[in-house]
């Protein structure tokens, strides 16, 4: 199984039926997505494929080869984290943090669809991410930080 | 770790405990047995050592929990944390501080008070300074803690009080940060446990002793397998990977005693006042008798709690690594050094031998399945000798996290005659205790008896100067497994004080605001109340205002809470106060927050960042936990398996919250972990007596509880359900056809003769075929779906054992492969031909028309020559013995088959037609033929036979699983055209939906055949509707209108399905890989003249062509009336001139009985 995780190409050897959250989580040892609940309930396991959001809990490896796939660890760093990672730190969007991962791909997800979504816009597209901390305020400030920050972001990244 | 050059350190349980200690760069580690719970305790306890030491905080580094070396502080609980066991902390860095300056002192030969302190460095007035790191050059200090070292007055702090940033955020929000599921230690195996059917309980003598048997020999030869591991009721299993073992424990055949059944758990009041308790009186004081002799007003009231959970969405995980009799753990335990000591009576352990390493987990509220994961860990560890990780699974941590726990609180009270609040009597049950660890039960190593505690009482006492008082906790054992949650009693507690005096408020005519602060002594908390009401816009009114506009009706409402925990009479932590403005749909019963503001006086705030987020995230919980969450039993367990069927709250829930925070530096800070949460319920249930002049009393206030309170109420009554119409017809008509075939064919079966047997032979050798034939073979033999049939779950492929359901019995594939005694190893080509052509064995028996001879039968010479030879090239593999079969009469004879082959069978090979083109004749003669289709999609007559003529390929229901319509006559909206059948044939999804059930592996198959095969098929397809012009509904308009109506529920199946299914079947501004690849209102399935299909999706979920599942299946969460609720959601909102289904619930039963 030949996909591409984070930039760098992989070589799996896995049956297809793997979830692509297994795969990622204990054979490339990544933290980002976190596993939930298993049936796409809650977020928690969100990751990008070929730029789309996906919930990798209910994706199986089988549906990912050729496939580029984008974690959390990928987005950005400590050193340079991505515009919507800068403004869930920058907001305090979290509390304990396991939801973060959902959170944050799920935003990232939906300003590369639309740069400019309004409140109602981002309630909708974090509708089916949840929270037990109740972070909802900060995460929502973040997002909305976000949508400033990549609008800073795009003019560098272009040039 | 490096030798510290500065240690302060305390005598402890078990010897020295290390508070802090300062390295060779000056910076500061401190020491804490408490742990941050997703709070950001570890970022106020850091700017607690980082003020006292005069350092910035980022140089200060915090270990928590871990029990090698941190001090034994207890479980972290009850926001104790700041409030105390930061003290000790404080005292050291002070102490650090001062002994440093005394270095400071003389290396710079002035007097210590002459220095002064700043950003790890002491300075002198002459502008000498000298940095902490140079000052323990050489140095080696190890002094035992003062607790009475002099600290900072609050005037003088720069660093608490001030907000300061999350010191964990960037990590987490990188993926850097490593909670305990991402520990992964070198030669780690996985476990995953199978629990008992008690699931959530933990007192009886079944506990423990309710594993009957358990057939290891039923997975041992899984991939991965390394061990099943039993002790008592505790199983689990060890594989080299994480889903390997889940699979294992899945496959595991284990048989359990059933438990006896729970009480009425719907009945909170009637089943908490029937359990044994003890009363414990907190306080009497006055002559309630009199009181009530004399009173104005006197009411009597209930008030109820319903069971909740805790709810961490990250499932609870542990590693554990046993060598040499010593175990070592990580974990993401509350209460490490509690654990510790039950792990060790566990393993048999002394506590010194077992290490707990502490991580961070998901936020948990208090005592979920952490510490229990632990134990399971540890077992399994022991018994394969290796690291092993164990995360329990979504469903696991629902049904057995310790609950919090339900609770009754009954009460009366009254007036004197001047309008005071001068009686009141309280008694409370709270069914709950401290959840013994789930491994020490299941093993057997502690007694399952009750065990009941006295957390009942937290915040019994009202806040309020009432005279004459009585409060009562009846100490009981938990009925389900029960555990402090966030504002343990406190929050029921405060429910029924707060809901009370509103209650009193209105009785005395006075507004509820002002009838509190009359009522309340303490300054301090007055000031709060009153501060509340201003900023919150408080509009002080008496009794229910009852305004509304159109069908929403608005109100107010107030509460008021000190959240006192600890044991009786416990202490105070923060105050806090709730104003809320709601909305109620008089029609629909919803009710939605517009406003809240909280006012909280916390003391001296660490950090008011924190504080602020802590109280934000109370109030949304809070809100969750009062409109929403109530978990529902079933007669002997825990029913909710997963967040579909227990709601917690989410972004569209969310009211613009406000945070009113005293400034009270010179106070001693209290905890804030929970207090914003407890006036919560209240102060919503007041808000929705102001709006409608209803009193809920009990939780959850959901929108059917509300509706139904409303209809009780004087008030408009909502508007009456329409009936829906009821059909009973689907299953009536296939009983009455099975009945008509059983009277005609009953006469002249066994008048007819046997076929004669064709002698076994030896099959050419597979070398003899040209790889172009075996080539062919190898797609007629995907075509046919061949191996569909003939392999049995999870048995050899090809070896066939599938049991076929028909309409007259069940009956078992065979073995194809070229095995000369089970398969068709000893076939000739006529005796294979034959089989195919006419169903007759080689044997001269009659085969079963379940065997698609009859569409076989058109299959070219060359095609089935070829077939042949691929079959004959394939590695043999000799079969056991099949089942018996068990037919009805008259296909039980075999014979009979022979009358049926001559009435309904036409054994003749593919003629094409000469008026149409060549494409359409390949794809005739691909669908038609060698593929099948009318096998399932023709409807069969009374004698299992396919309809020909007007109603060849109109659809049918075969296996449970309806297969609709391939002529245009289908239910679903859209028009299936040439290219949908293409993309459907090729890709698995056309507009209309995925492949799932049996075309799920039919499509699979059809991946061997080429590209113009593919496109003839949808050719010939297409060519069958009947009515190609007729008018179809805009599809992006269709699609948007459903969307908009899944996507604003307004009932609780509407819910469920948003909640459940939502994320994959609701589009949003999101557009998602992992969604469903076409809108529900364009499938079949829910169009269908009956609901198998869509049933069976949801309870088997949609496979993916190359392996595993594109849509999990949902039939081990979801519970019958959750599937049967969504079906008939669907079939309403989105086939809303279609009839209803009729015996929904019994065909979701028989649905799952299939399986």
């Amino acid at each position: 199984m030949e996909l591409k995780v984070n930039g760098r190409n992989v070589s799996l050897d896995l049956p297809g039926h793997v979830t692509l959250l297994e795969a990622l989580r204990n054979d490339l040892q990544l933290n980002g997505p976190k596993y939930g609940c298993g049936y796409a309930e809650c977020g928690a396991c969100t990751v990008l494929v070929d730029g789309q959001a996906a919930r990798a809990c209910v994706m199986p490896l089988s549906a990912v080869a050729g496939r580029e796939v984008t974690t959390l660890e990928g987005l950005g760093t400590r050193a340079a984290p991505h515009p919507v990672q800068r403004a869930f730190i920058e907001m305090e969007g979290a509390q304990c943090g396991y939801c973060l991962n959902g959170m944050i791909m799920t935003v990232a997800a939906l300003l590369m669809q639309e740069p400019q979504p309004d409140r109602d816009r981002i309630r909708r597209a974090l509708r089916h991410n949840l929270c037990r901390c109740g972070t909802h305020q900060e995460i929502l400030a973040a997002a909305e930080r976000a949508v400033v920050l990549m609008a800073e972001n795009a003019p560098e990244a272009r040039g | 770790m490096t030798v510290p050059h500065l240690m302060i350190w305390r005598h402890g349980k078990t010897g020295r405990e290390v508070l802090l200690t300062l390295d060779a760069a000056g910076d500061a580690t401190g020491y804490n047995g408490h742990v941050d719970l997703g709070t950001g305790i570890r970022t106020a306890l850091g700017q607690i050592v980082a003020e006292e030491l005069d350092l910035p905080p980022a140089r200060v580094r915090m270990v928590l929990g871990h029990t090698g070396a941190t001090p034994d502080q207890g479980p972290t609980i009850a926001s104790e944390t700041i409030q105390f066991a930061a003290e000790p902390l404080r005292r050291a860095a002070a102490q650090a501080r001062a002994l440093l300056g005394q270095l400071a002192a003389a290396r710079l030969s002035v007097a210590a008070e002459e220095l002064r302190a700043q950003n790890g460095r002491f300075l002198a007035g002459s502008g000498a300074g000298l940095d902490y790191a140079t000052l323990l050059e050489n140095q080696q200090i190890d002094a035992e803690l003062d607790p009475q070292a002099p600290v900072k007055a609050p005037a003088d702090y720069r660093i608490v009080g001030r907000a300061s940033p999350r010191v964990d955020i960037p990590a987490k929000a990188v993926g850097a940060w490593t909670y305990v599921h991402d520990v992964r230690v070198p030669g780690m195996l996985h476990g995953h446990v199978i629990r008992p059917p008690y699931a959530g309980r933990d007192s009886g003598d079944f506990i423990g002793r309710s594993l009957l048997e358990v057939d290891e020999g039923s997975v041992s030869g899984m991939p991965g397998f390394v061990a099943v591991v039993r002790k008592g009721d505790f199983l689990g299993v060890v594989a080299e990977r994480e889903g390997q073992a889940r699979a294992i424990a899945e496959a595991l055949k284990v048989r359990w005693a059933l438990p006896p059944e729970l009480p009425d758990m719907q009945d909170i009041a009637g089943t908490l006042r029937a359990m044994p308790s003890t009363p414990r009186l907190l306080r009497d004081q006055g002559d309630l008798a009199a009181a009530k002799a004399r009173a104005g007003v006197w009411r009597k009231r209930s008030y109820s709690w319903p069971w909740q959970m805790h709810g961490a969405i990250g499932p609870s995980c542990a590693v554990a690594d046993w060598s040499d009799g010593r175990l070592r753990l990580w974990s993401g335990t509350q209460n490490p050094h509690v654990l510790q000591g039950d792990l060790a009576q566990l393993m048999g352990l002394d506590p010194q031998a077992v290490e707990i390493i502490r991580h961070e987990a998901a936020g948990c509220f208090g005592r979920n399945c952490t510490d229990d994961v632990c134990g399971d860990a540890a077992l399994l560890s022991r018994a394969v000798g290796r690291p092993v990780r164990v995360q329990l699974t979504r469903e696991q941590e629902h049904l057995w996290e310790p609950k919090g726990a339900a609770q009754l609180m009954d009460v009366e009270g009254g007036l004197s005659p001047e309008g005071d609040f001068d009686g009141y009597e309280f008694e409370t049950r709270y069914p709950s205790n401290l959840a013994p660890n789930l491994a020490l039960l299941l093993t057997g190593v502690i007694d399952p008896a009750p065990r009941p505690s006295d957390m009942g009482d937290r915040t019994a006492i009202p806040p309020y100067r009432i005279p004459n008082l009585r409060v009562v906790a009846h100490d009981m054992a938990p009925i389900v497994r029960a555990s402090w949650f966030r504002g343990v009693s406190a929050m029921p507690n405060t429910f029924a004080h707060e809901c009370f005096i509103d209650e009193m408020a209105e009785a005395a005519g006075e507004d509820p605001v002002a009838f509190r602060l009359r009522h309340i002594d303490d300054p301090r908390t007055a000031e709060l109340i009153r501060r509340t009401a201003e900023e919150g816009g408080w509009e002080p009114h008496v009794g229910a205002r009852l305004r509304h506009e159109g069908e929403i009706a608005y109100g107010q409402g107030f509460a008021y809470a000190t959240y006192v925990h600890g044991k009786f009479p416990g202490v105070a932590a923060a105050q806090a106060a709730w104003l809320v403005e709601v909305g109620v749909n008089r029609r629909t019963g919803e009710v939605s927050l517009s406003k809240i503001l909280v006012g909280q006086d916390s003391g001296l705030m660490i950090n008011p960042d924190g504080v602020r987020h802590q109280i934000h995230g109370n109030v949304v919980q809070s809100i969750s936990r009062t409109l929403g969450e109530q978990i529902s039993f079933d007669a002997i367990a825990v029913a909710d398996k997963d967040w579909g069927s227990y709601p917690l709250a989410r972004f569209e829930d969310l009211p613009a919250i406000r945070t009113l925070l005293m400034e009270r530096p010179e106070e001693p800070p209290l905890g804030v972990g929970e207090s914003a949460s407890v006036p919560s319920a209240a102060a919503i249930a007041n808000a929705i007596f102001d709006a409608t002049g209803v009193r809920m009393r009990s939780l959850p206030f959901t929108p059917e509880k509300v509706k139904a309170a409303l209809a009780e109420a004087p008030m408009p009554a909502a508007l009456p359900a329409p009936a829906r119409p009821r059909r009973g017809g689907w299953r009536a008509l296939l009983a009455g056809a099975g009945a008509a075939l059983a009277g005609s064919l009953a006469m002249g079966v066994v008048a007819m003769p046997l076929r004669p047997e064709i002698p076994r032979t030896q099959p050419p050798a597979a070398s003899s075929w040209s790889a172009e034939t075996l080539e062919r073979g190898r797609q007629v033999f995907a075509l046919g779906d061949c191996a569909v049939c003939h392999t049995a779950e999870g048995g050899v492929p090809l070896a066939g054992g599938r049991p076929l359901e028909t309409g007259f019995g069940t009956i078992h594939s065979t073995n194809l492969t070229p095995d000369p005694e089970t398969g068709l190893g000893s076939w000739s080509y006529p005796a294979f031909a034959r089989a195919m052509r006419e169903g007759i064995s080689r044997d001269g028996r009659h085969l079963y028309p379940a065997f698609p001879y009859t569409a076989f039968a058109r299959i070219t010479e060359p095609d089935m020559q070829a077939l042949y030879a691929y079959i004959q090239s394939l590695d043999p593999v000799r079969s056991a013995p099949l089942p018996a079969e068990r037919m009805t009469f008259p296909t039980n004879l075999r014979p009979g088959m022979a009358l049926w082959n001559r009435i309904w069978h036409r054994a003749q090979e593919f003629t094409p037609d000469p008026t149409k083109s060549d494409e359409w004749n390949r794809g005739a003669y691909l669908v038609e033929g060698a593929g099948h289709c009318a096998a399932c999609h023709s409807p069969r007559n009374f004698a299992g036979a396919e309809k020909a003529g007007d109603v060849h390929l109109s659809g049918a229901v075969i296996d449970g699983w309806y297969a609709p319509p391939l002529d245009g006559t289908g239910p679903a909206p859209l028009r299936w055209s040439e290219a949908d059948f293409y993309d459907y044939l090729r890709g698995g999804s056309a507009r209309h939906g995925a492949a799932a059930g049996p075309m799920a592996p039919v499509v699979a198959e059809l991946r061997e055949l080429p590209e113009a095969d593919i496109r003839a098929m949808a050719h010939y397809l297409a060519s069958l509707d009947r009515a190609p012009d007729r008018a179809e509904p805009e599809p992006a308009a269709l699609a948007a209108e459903a969307n908009a109506a899944l996507e604003t529920p307004t009932d609780a199946a509407g819910r469920l399905f948003d909640r459940a299914c939502g994320a994959c079947h609701i589009t949003g501004p999101v557009s998602f890989a992992t969604a469903a690849r076409a809108p529900l209102v364009f499938s079949s399935a829910v169009h269908a003249p009956g609901p198998q299909s869509l049933v069976r999706a949801i309870l088997a979920g949609v496979p993916a062509p190359g392996g595993g599942q594109q849509m999990p299946a949902f039939g081990p969460v979801m519970s019958d009336e959750a599937i049967t609720e969504i079906a008939a959601y669907l079939r309403r909102t989105l086939a809303p001139g279609k009839p209803a289904w009729g015996n929904l619930a019994e065909a979701v039963q028989a649905a799952r009985a299939a399986r």
